[in-house]
């Protein structure tokens, strides 16, 4: 019997916290297994418990490269500086851009890093350096942060997603694909190019719900016949994403909108990035543990400015309706969000009032789980030109938002015999950022 | 076209004003600041005269008294004789994009992105009117822009024009609108690429019988990351409501920055550019680009003196000034 079916909202149904935590921690498939019941998460005790155990992360992902200039590290006044002015935050000392009013009031949940040098101007290089925190090697490729994430944060049994990725633009995409690398299709995403809910989630008419049992069925024991006396984590991965198909299959009302109160889409605004973002806490909520909401398209080489006039503003109201959502559901502790780009932009303005690529001192931010909040790490110098204090590379940034959530950042995982720590060996995490 | 004088700046220059009759210029930009420049010195060298707290856009001079706009929302007036400030107007709650005077000199313009044009006593600085009427967002849910104002020759008139290419004019006396426009190839909204918007009209000028209004700005751009559409020049016969010509430029792309008409109406001059600049004049009568010039840089605005045989011309690290009689 499912948990939902269990809680009928009575009193007398209410499930005491033994109960539940022997329900939830060893049963969350149970839970899961039908993720269209959200309603379970307004009962207090469940939704308390789930809340507490799990941590989440949810990555703004600025494709295209916004600028650190118009957003967390602002010159004003210098020949750099462009025209916007620094407005103080509610944290003292900390200034930020005029166009991100909102967040500078919300500055105690975030920590801005403003002294990333990560040496890689290529949008295609950069992007799959700033997903994954590395670069493949020859004859290895890296899973990216949400399939890690999926993986140490996911439960083996969970049949929502793991991994859900909104990018609708089409610019930069490809540049940027979610991968599981060498930890398998039971990592990978589940891309959200076109449709705001799942497509090709539903069963076909053609199929009734016994045939497409069946069906798993025979998939499950050809598989498993094919698999008999042969070792191969990939075919293991393979199998455990047929596995959580029923789950997925269930999971259509997760990603719709028109699910939440009116006055909670309100708040996240009218565009699609803010919609997405919606759907991303949502999912967060029900249990998904990583979210990727992609917007793009940041790459302002002509009128820098005018751009960073509509897309910064959009991402200050997102984010921090985002943030205040989350922190009033009492999620914001257990959940890291992320606001991350493959560079940042050049100091120098080009005759179109245009910024190009940068990715020598650039910034982003970590805010909820695990950091310290109402904090700045590092330093660059007047003009924004180069890191002058606390110079940090993808490697270092990865490694802090793994201990962030938790996670040991020198684990190792093993591609056949072969040892592959989590991130580079000898890699530090920012203690500075911790919390 | 003969380049007279080539001053480099270290800044970009937005704005350029020449005090009538004289050879001394007025131009702001990216450093905040607004400059004086004479150009009868042996070695003609910027001044400044004061400055704003952000980009300096908008400069008008009446007789012997400069407004100023910019990005920090004030207007500042400037006794061009005494060389100081005369008051600070906090005139707008966004930048201010453009500052106009009227052809008598009474009657200050300014447009902000808080969507409103201002006029104002050009001899007090008393606020005469506010004109609304164009709309706050985009129909994407942006915010909008309001980029450029420009009276009519008898001053009867002022046109206002936006970021989706919506233009009003509006009766400078009384301050009601009398007309619309529309010019929506002048904005590129990209819903499948980027996801967001480009463009807007950035120049307007009336004909010298105020017959027609020409805007200008750039057309539809496939990319927008760049400046890669074509340079776009549109007239309306405004009163009318009738568009009597679109022109794409078939050799420039770019923004046009700033337009103006001989003073007899023989053409249209428009600058403007992206990473770089041009000049496009332009015949009404033919409807054709009669000459495509490269300039030396950016084209963020130009003057052009009483008979148009001198042109001022002002953008990213230069002022120039070249001669239209050669």
């Amino acid at each position: 019997m499912a948990l939902n079916q269990r809680l009928c909202g009575s009193p007398l149904h209410a499930i005491d916290r033994r109960g539940f935590l022997g329900t939830a921690v060893a049963g969350a498939a149970a839970f899961a297994a039908d993720m269209t019941q959200l309603n379970v998460l307004q009962h207090p005790v469940l939704a308390g418990e789930l809340k507490k155990q799990q941590k989440r992360c949810i990555l703004l992902w600025l494709a295209g490269g916004a600028s650190q200039l118009e957003t967390w590290d602002p010159k004003p006044g210098a020949p750099t500086g462009g025209p916007f002015r620094a407005i103080p935050t509610s944290v003292p000392g900390i200034h930020i851009s005029e166009l991100m009013p909102q967040m500078a009031k919300r500055m105690k949940h975030t920590c801005i890093i403003r002294s990333l040098n990560t040496r890689n101007g290529d949008h295609g290089g950069a992007a799959q350096l700033m997903m994954r925190g590395r670069r493949d090697e020859p004859n290895l490729k890296y899973p990216d942060l949400g399939a890690v994430l999926a993986r140490e944060l996911g439960r083996r049994d969970s049949q929502v997603p793991d991994y859900v990725s909104f990018y609708f633009a089409t610019e930069g995409r490809g540049m940027s694909p979610g991968t599981a690398g060498f930890l398998g299709s039971r990592y990978a995403p589940m891309e959200m190019y076109t449709s705001m809910v799942p497509e090709n989630i539903r069963r076909l008419d053609g199929i009734n719900d016994l045939d497409h049992k069946q069906r798993a069925e025979l998939r499950d024991l050809l598989s498993k016949q094919f698999a008999d006396g042969r070792a191969s984590s990939s075919l293991g991965s393979h199998n455990e994403a047929y596995q959580r198909v029923r789950g997925l299959m269930a999971s259509e009302k997760l990603f719709d909108a028109a699910q939440e109160p009116q006055k909670i889409r309100d708040r996240y605004g009218p565009t699609l990035f803010g919609e997405q973002v919606m759907v991303a806490r949502r999912l967060i909520e029900a249990g998904v543990p990583f979210v990727r909401v992609g917007r793009a398209w940041w790459d302002s080489h002509g009128e820098n400015f005018e751009t960073h006039q509509e897309l910064v503003p959009e991402l200050d109201h997102v984010m921090s309706a985002l943030l205040d959502d989350l922190q009033e559901r009492g999620l914001l502790d257990h959940t890291l969000v992320i606001t991350l780009s493959e560079f940042g932009r050049t100091p120098q303005i080009n005759p179109s009032l245009g910024r190009d690529h940068f990715a020598t001192a650039w910034s982003a931010t970590l805010s909820g789980c695990g950091v310290k909040g109402g904090s700045v790490y590092g330093k660059t110098d007047a003009k924004g030109q180069h890191v002058v204090e606390g110079e940090i590379g993808a490697a270092q940034l990865f490694a802090t938002i793994y201990r962030a959530l938790g996670i040991n950042h020198q684990k190792n995982y093993y591609v056949g015999s072969r040892p592959v720590p989590l991130t580079e060996p000898g890699t530090k995490p920012i203690k500075a950022v911790l919390a | 076209m003969k380049v007279i004088k080539d001053i480099s700046i270290p800044s970009i220059a937005f704005a350029l004003a020449r005090v009538p009759g004289s050879n001394r210029l007025l131009f702001g930009g990216s450093d905040f600041k607004v400059y004086d420049l004479d150009l009868s010195a042996s070695k003609p060298e910027p001044k400044a005269l004061g400055e704003h707290q952000s980009y300096v856009t908008g400069l008008a001079v009446s007789g012997k008294t400069a407004v100023s706009g910019g990005y920090d929302g004030r207007l500042i007036w400037w006794d061009l004789e005494a060389r100081k400030q005369i008051r600070t107007i906090e005139a707008h709650t966004k930048w201010i994009r453009k500052v106009a005077i009227s052809p008598d000199g009474k009657v200050v313009a300014s447009t902000g992105d808080d969507m409103v044009c201002r006029l104002w006593d050009a001899a007090d600085g008393k606020l005469l009117h506010q004109l609304r009427g164009h709309a706050e967002k985009t129909p994407h849910h942006y915010p909008s822009m309001l980029f450029v104002c420009e009276f009519s020759p008898d001053g009867r008139f002022v046109a206002t024009a936006d970021k989706v290419g919506h233009i009003a004019i509006w009766d400078t006396a009384s301050g009601k609108q009398v007309k619309t426009l529309e010019a929506p190839g002048m904005y590129t909204w990209d819903p499948v690429q980027r996801k967001h918007s480009i463009g807007g009209i950035r120049s307007l000028a009336f004909s010298p019988d105020g017959k027609y209004l020409a805007c200008g700005g750039i057309g539809k751009i496939s990319n927008i990351d760049h400046l890669d559409g074509k340079a776009r020049i549109e007239i309306f016969d405004w009163q009318k409501g009738e568009k009597i010509h679109e022109h794409a430029d078939n050799k420039f792309k770019g923004l046009v920055e700033h337009l103006a008409f001989h003073p007899k109406g023989d053409w249209l001059l428009g600058g403007g550019g992206a990473n770089d600049g041009f000049f496009l004049f332009f015949d009404l009568k033919s409807k054709k680009a009669i000459r495509q010039e490269k300039a030396a840089m950016h084209v963020r605005s130009f003057v052009l003196d009483e008979k148009a045989e001198t042109l001022y011309a002002a953008g990213h690290g230069r002022i120039q000034i070249v001669d239209l009689k050669s």
